[in-house]
């Protein structure tokens, strides 16, 4: 069997049609309006006639004698009556009249100009010009000799040139008297005139396109397996809107002809040629402006030959590059932590229904009889494939059904191709939209299950961005052999779990894994033989580490229950994210068990939470990937999801509102901080009425008064939330998920048990709504706090309806800057992919454009793979020295201004710092409903 | 690689070689050097004779008459007495200590290919500790065995990479429009938008912005800072003065506004706008004014007033007057609208509003090495590509960061790069880099589909399917990655293999 392309298409090159050329292609003249006959038969010489294709089945095509789809379809022509002019061209014959003479057709220019320009084109080509800087110089050239043209005569035959001007879309006006008319006869005629040596300074290639060809005269008919009809329910038939238009052309084509020929009043003649001008150029587009476009019987706008290719919806961007693809599923996807990270769970439904071709051997043809033996749905408990097709060696499909199955199976010889169903282990890529970066796509071994969703391991969740709130991902199974081994190599997930983005992970623990591995190792952790088991039973054969051993009874701390998932000989340092930032790091002696220390393998210190295996910061993942490969890491993460499941399971977790209780001692207290702001800015908006207020440089006074009141309410807020955070202690559920980075923020926190803040819209206090005042409760130009949405209560206390009307206001903003930022976003991701997409890294480090242009003479400045790069740097010394000096001597070296401890490559913003993140918060919030995601 | 084209071309004409040294350097193509007049080709060391040789040869000087026209003019312009500011540049070359040296020759000894900053990082780690030689030696050949482990592989498809690096964190990015950066009077587009405009290599970005260093001896002393600061700003007449116009009389009345002018550090109002408005086409000042046609506003005026009128007398005109006396500077650079001080680390530093490289450079007083402006085009005017690609790279990395997203600068710096690769900052996008690619079928993709069909056809366009998108339409692999290259099989005998 013939796979891959042997051959390459070299180039393909673009020309207008001459009418000769249109009449040569044609398979038939179009001369009767009429489609079909009495008996539902195309007839002939109208616009479906079977030379032109065939799209029902039974006919035969007259011109290749092929049945449907084995016909290509064949052109026919329309003659026209009277020349009409194309209307993509205008412009260009309008300067194409404007730059010549009117009776010799030459440029009105001097021999020597037009060499000179010539001249200067060959340069320009010489010194690699693109193709918009030569268009743009041709304009130059035709502005000259329309300039020319207006003041003189014409140099080669004296002729006084005329002013020539354009009325929109397609009539051309000549000021001789009264602004004479030029009908598309005369100007075919004027373009006919111009020698082919006068086209080339214009940008006119005469090989390509002689210009009297933009005036038609004959009209190519599309084939009618481009503009199919369909049969209705009813039995009617329903023609393309292009037949429509081709109708529309062919009638007013036969009246003017008769006209004409009858001799027809020159009114009348003149004004059935407008006509067919319209009727052609509605054709083309439909869109032009200055003119109605041509609309259905029903009032839609019909879509004609520009509108087929244009937008998003277009051939170009819809059908050419996007393609519609078979072997594919799409359905919800649902989490199942027991799979690994590069399986993918596939239904039982839809595996059946994805095929794989198999080509038969002499190896495997037992076995493969014996699976088209069970036909195309298997009995049984147990999940076995079947197949639905077999390709003989001619090509042809036999459907294999549950009847004929014993029968085609026994008929398999070597080399059949069969297409068996899904099976464990099968790569197939899986996706979901939008696929923003590469790591939207990714090949992932099946593993069929039972249910109708797709099922995926949560730590591969932040790549796709991907939730289960409804959301749906797309699977597509290879289906050569090619394709499969690059996508082994190149595209399954393990390898991507370092993100080209920034060199850090990119998959890693999330949520719950988070809030597991902290339970397991926050502290002096300790289980018993029981529990240990259950943990470790979660993970398949791990071997029981050796227990601690405390008054007699046995134990296994948590921390030595994580150093059996690390690598034996794994060491690394560093500060965890619940650490307080203190100002002197204690290290080793850290008090909040924050400074993780492994050697050799064993987590001596320090707990495990986001830092150290979550996606984007996980420090431990990081390493592990980098040092030990795809794999490893790989293996990493499935016993990291496992673990931190069992150790949950033991340990239990909740939370619920209860965790948000703060003593009324300290509600009192913000009471207190709330109320003693409030008179502050009431005093701050006092002395802004009595002018005493301090303006700020550079600022009105009203902006001044707002700045101050923000900053104060701001703190206000902020110490409302110092005060709850007080009483919410590591022992809280919510405040270990906030501080191990599993979810959710202080802030968030304090917003539940404290007070919510000020609301903004734009960055500003509320303002608007009812004239002078945000709503009819507050008197008009009170500019105090609460009048300006300052949300006094915490969501836990409840809102008052002001409040909540307040905070639904700076919700909506929310929500309207995602929709206004992901079309935006959009855009501008694929203006940058369009002009990026070309370039690549050649053999010689040099990256260049597929054109050949050097655009970086080394990549990057030191041609490091941003994907294996240490957090940008080419390479990490801290390894290095480790590795060549020992630890202690490299430790030593540490400088404290560079010291990578801790921090990571992620910007890291102190969510209780300011008031702006507040609205990032709302984003997080899934107002995206299960429908639309 | 234009320039090699430019030689070759040249030779190729006959140019004798010793004139294309002259020449090559400073002219980049032949329609540039065509386009240098005669005298220009004589300056740069070209006797009379070979100067008009290489003309003759290039194109006849006859060439249309308009193009020639405008160079000249510029070149006249020029001319033009205008204060050059010299200033030293200063000597950025990093002097190596002797330890750095004795690492950078080791390397060299070793034949590695670590770059040299690597090593002055490894260096700076060292430093001042007692490190054996062998121990050197083997740090940095480990250095450099990871060096080139992580070297990106050949036909990577860097491009897209860094496309979808740089979008895709999008999604993620606020779109309020404003906030403070540096300092909090001064508001500064930031994320998706300031990162759009960045990419659409616009003029003039939304909200321009300049950071201007003080002189070393001058930044402590803020009276002398100020008065810098204050000579950037604008000031335009009104605002240090209230205009009033006499519709009777045909006349306007220039009041000065105590209040104002004290705001402005400004003493003599009066004759600094009387300065002004001296050198203004078409108004003349009234020298006195009877008193009964005075208004009411300028004869309470304590400091007293300008009279004006249009030379010729029409409400036409009088308009006109107002209009250009609105606006007319008083002092400081066009287009900055604001300029605000801040002390940081021990000195003051200027924040504008608003940005005008060209014209702040020519202030005295100013560590020229420091002046920043977010305007990527006009750090690509006065400063040339290299700056702007140099300024996009900062800009938008900034913007990124401040987001609290990390991209790495390899991505930004390919898309920098790739803007500024012809000599001239271009946008991504269909006005830019996308509508100049060689491929039909990949423009037609883009945008403006029908257009470019039609123009291919006309100017009998072929489409070499070089690139991607032309690719994908007629259904061929791609040249990148796996595609680049063919595996050829060539299957071993049997029994050869042992």
């Amino acid at each position: 069997m013939m796979r891959g392309v042997s051959k390459r298409i070299g180039s393909i090159k673009f020309a207008c049609l001459s009418p000769e050329e249109i009449r040569h292609m044609s398979a038939t003249k179009i001369i009767t309006a009429d489609t079909y006959n009495d008996d539902g038969f195309p007839i002939d010489a109208g616009l479906m006639d079977t030379h032109l294709g065939v799209i029902e089945p039974g006919l035969m095509c007259k011109t290749c004698g092929h049945k449907v789809d084995e016909c290509p379809g064949h052109f026919g022509h329309i003659d026209l009556a009277m020349p009409v002019i194309h209307v993509g061209y205008v412009k260009e014959i309008k300067k194409l009249l404007q730059a010549t003479c009117r009776s010799c057709g030459r440029l009105v220019l001097t021999e020597e100009d037009v060499k000179e320009y010539r001249h200067r084109m060959d340069v320009m080509e010489e010194l690699g010009s693109d193709a918009v800087e030569m268009r743009e110089f041709s304009k130059e050239t035709a502005k000259a000799a329309s300039e020319k043209a207006q003041k003189e005569v014409c140099p080669y035959c004296g002729e006084k040139q005329y002013k020539i001007t354009l009325d929109k879309p397609t009539t051309f006006r000549e000021f001789r008297e009264e602004g004479h008319k030029l009908t598309p006869k005369e100007v075919r005629e004027r373009l006919e005139r111009i020698p082919d040596s006068d086209l080339i300074p214009l940008g006119i290639d005469p090989r390509a396109c002689r210009p009297e060809w933009m005036v038609l005269t004959a009209l190519p008919v599309p084939p009618v397996t481009v503009r199919p009809s369909i049969t209705l329910e009813s039995g009617d038939r329903s023609e393309d809107d292009l037949t429509h238009k081709l109708v529309d052309v062919l009638r007013i084509n036969q009246r003017l002809r008769e006209n004409r020929d009858a001799g027809a009043p020159q009114l009348i003649v003149e004004d059935l040629w407008e006509l067919l001008q319209y009727h052609v150029t509605t054709y083309f587009d439909n869109q032009t402006s200055g003119i109605p476009p041509a609309r259905h019987r029903s009032g839609r706008p019909l879509k004609t030959l520009v509108q087929r290719l244009k937008g998003k919806e277009g051939r170009f961007r819809s059908n050419l590059s996007g393609k519609r693809v078979n072997f594919s599923a799409r359905t919800v996807v649902s989490p199942d932590p027991w799979l690994s990270i590069n399986q993918v769970g596939v239904p039982v439904y839809a595996a059946r229904e994805l095929t794989v071709p198999v080509v038969v051997t002499k190896d495997n043809i037992e076995t493969l009889k014996a699976m088209v033996m069970r036909g195309p749905a298997p009995e049984g408990e147990e999940y076995r494939p079947g197949v639905n097709y077999v390709i003989r060696h001619d090509s042809r499909r036999i459907r294999v059904t549950d009847r004929n199955a014993e029968t085609v199976a026994e008929g398999i010889e070597i080399n059949y191709v069969v297409e068996r169903h899904l099976m464990d282990g099968d790569v197939v890529l899986f996706n979901r939209q939008p696929s923003l970066h590469r790591m939207s796509m990714m090949a992932h071994m099946v593993k069929v299950m039972p249910g109708k969703t797709f099922r995926l391991n949560l730590c591969v969740c932040p790549p796709y961005n991907a939730d289960f709130d409804g959301d749906e991902m797309n699977l597509h199974v290879l289906q050569s052999e090619e394709a499969r081994a690059e996508a082994h190599i190149l595209m399954k997930v393990q390898e991507h779990i370092l993100s080209p983005r920034f060199g850090g992970p990119i998959i890693g623990a999330i949520h719950d894994h988070i809030t597991g591995t902290f339970l397991l190792t926050h502290g002096d952790t300790r289980f018993d033989k029981a529990q240990t088991l259950f943990i470790l039973s979660k993970m398949g054969n791990n071997e029981l580490p050796e227990p601690t051993v405390i008054g007699g009874m046995e134990y296994w701390t948590g921390k030595s229950l994580f150093s059996t998932i690390l690598p034996k000989d794994f060491d690394v340092t560093f500060k965890s994210s619940i650490c307080q930032k203190c100002p002197k790091c204690e290290k080793e002696g850290c008090k909040y068990d924050a400074y993780v220390k492994v050697r050799e393998g064993r987590l001596l210190m320090g707990t495990i939470d986001e830092k150290a295996i979550g996606s984007f910061k996980g420090k431990i993942l990081d390493k592990i990937a980098r040092d030990y490969g795809a794999d490893m890491a790989r293996e990493f993460l499935d016993d990291v999801t496992r673990l931190a499941i069992g150790a949950i399971m033991v340990r239990g977790f909740s939370t619920g509102i209860d965790d948000e209780d703060i003593p009324d001692e300290a509600k009192r207290q913000i009471e207190d901080k709330i109320d003693s702001t409030f008179r502050e800015v009431d005093q701050l908006v006092a002395s802004y009425r009595d002018g005493t207020l301090d303006q700020m440089p550079g600022r009105s006074l009203e902006e001044t008064l707002e700045v101050e009141a923000m900053r104060k309410l701001g703190e206000a807020r902020d110490e409302a939330g110092r005060i709850a955070g007080k009483h919410l202690g590591l022992e809280n559920a919510a405040v270990q998920m906030a501080k191990s980075g599993a979810r959710g923020s202080m802030l968030n926190l304090s917003q539940m048990a404290g007070c919510i803040g000020q609301q903004a819209v734009r960055g500003e206090r509320l303002s608007r709504g009812y004239w002078n005042r945000t709503l009819p409760h507050f008197k008009k130009g009170d500019l105090g706090a609460q009048a300006k949405g300052f949300v006094k209560n915490s969501y836990k206390s409840g809102l008052t309806p002001t409040e909540f009307f307040f905070h639904s206001m700076g919700g909506r903003e929310g929500l309207v800057d995602t929709a206004v930022r992901t079309s935006r976003s959009g855009y501008m991701q694929r203006r940058l992919i369009n002009a990026l997409e070309d370039l690549k890294l050649k053999q010689d480090g040099t990256v260049r454009n597929t054109a050949d242009n050097i655009i970086q003479f080394e990549y990057g400045e030191d041609g490091i793979d941003p994907t294996r790069s240490v957090q940008g740097e080419a390479i990490d010394i801290d390894d290095v020295l480790r590795e060549v000096l020992g630890e202690h001597k490299a430790d030593l070296l540490t400088r404290p201004d560079e010291s990578k401890i801790g921090g990571y490559a992620t910007l890291e913003k102190d969510l209780m710092e300011t008031i702006s993140d507040e609205e990032e918060e709302y984003e997080d919030a899934d107002f995206e409903g299960g429908g639309e995601d | 690689m234009a320039q090699k084209d430019f030689i070759k071309g040249l030779q190729r004409k006959g140019v004798p070689e010793e004139v294309i040294v002259l020449v090559k350097d400073h002219y980049r193509n032949q329609s540039d050097l065509g386009k240098a007049a005669h005298e220009e080709l004589v300056e740069i060391g070209l006797s009379e004779e070979q100067a008009a040789d290489l003309l003759g040869r290039l194109i006849k000087k006859t060439v249309a008459p308009k193009k020639k026209a405008a160079p000249k003019k510029r070149a006249e312009k020029e001319e033009a007495p205008e204060p050059v500011v010299v200033y030293e540049i200063p000597d950025k070359r990093k002097e190596y200590n002797p330890f750095e040296l004795q690492l950078l020759q080791l390397s060299e000894q070793l034949q590695l290919e670590l770059p040299r900053r690597a090593i002055l990082r490894i260096a700076h780690r060292l430093e001042g500790n007692d490190i054996s030689h062998d121990e050197l030696v083997k740090i940095l050949t480990r250095s450099n065995q990871r060096f080139m482990d992580h070297k990106m592989d050949p036909n990577e498809s860097a491009g897209i990479l860094a496309a979808q690096s740089i979008g895709e964190p999008g999604t993620q990015m606020t779109m309020r429009t404003f906030h403070y950066a540096g300092v909090a009077e001064i508001n500064v587009t930031l994320g998706l938008p300031r990162l759009i405009e960045i990419v659409d290599a616009r003029r003039v970005p939304s909200t321009p912005m300049m950071t201007i260093y003080v002189d070393k001896e001058l930044s402590n002393d803020l009276e002398k800072v100020k008065s810098i600061a204050s000579n950037i700003e604008i000031t335009t007449v009104l605002d240090l003065a209230d205009i009033e116009t006499d519709l009777h009389n045909m006349r306007l009345f220039i009041i000065p506004d105590m209040r104002k002018c004290e705001q402005k550090g400004i003493i003599d109002p009066l004759g600094l706008i009387q300065e002004r408005v001296a050198r203004l086409r078409g108004i003349v000042i009234v020298p006195e004014v009877a008193a009964e046609t005075l208004p009411a506003r300028a004869a309470d005026s304590d400091i007293g007033y300008l009279c004006l009128e249009p030379k010729d007398h029409s409400f036409k005109n009088l308009q006109k007057a107002l209009e250009m006396l609105k606006t007319a500077k008083v002092k400081g650079v066009e287009g900055i609208t604001r300029a605000i001080l801040r002390k940081r680390d021990d000195q003051y530093i200027i924040y504008t509003e608003g940005s005008n490289l060209r014209e702040v450079l020519r202030i005295e007083g100013l560590d020229h090495t420091q002046v920043y402006t977010n305007s990527i085009q006009e750090v690509y005017d006065v400063l040339g590509v290299e700056a702007a690609r140099n300024s996009i790279i900062k800009e938008a990395s900034q913007t990124l960061e401040e987001q609290g997203l990390s991209v790495d600068i390899r991505h930004i710096m390919l898309v920098a790069d790739l803007m500024t690769n012809d000599g001239d900052v271009k946008a991504i996008g269909r006005h830019g880099i996308s509508g100049r690619k060689s491929s039909v079928l990949a423009r037609a993709a883009f945008e403006i589909t029908a257009a470019h069909l039609l123009t291919a056809a006309m100017t009998g366009e072929e489409d070499h399917l070089d690139g991607v998108a032309e690719n994908i339409i007629v259904g061929q692999p791609v040249t990148l990655g796996t595609g680049a290259v063919n595996l050829i099989y060539a299957p071993v005998k049997k029994g050869a293999a042992e």
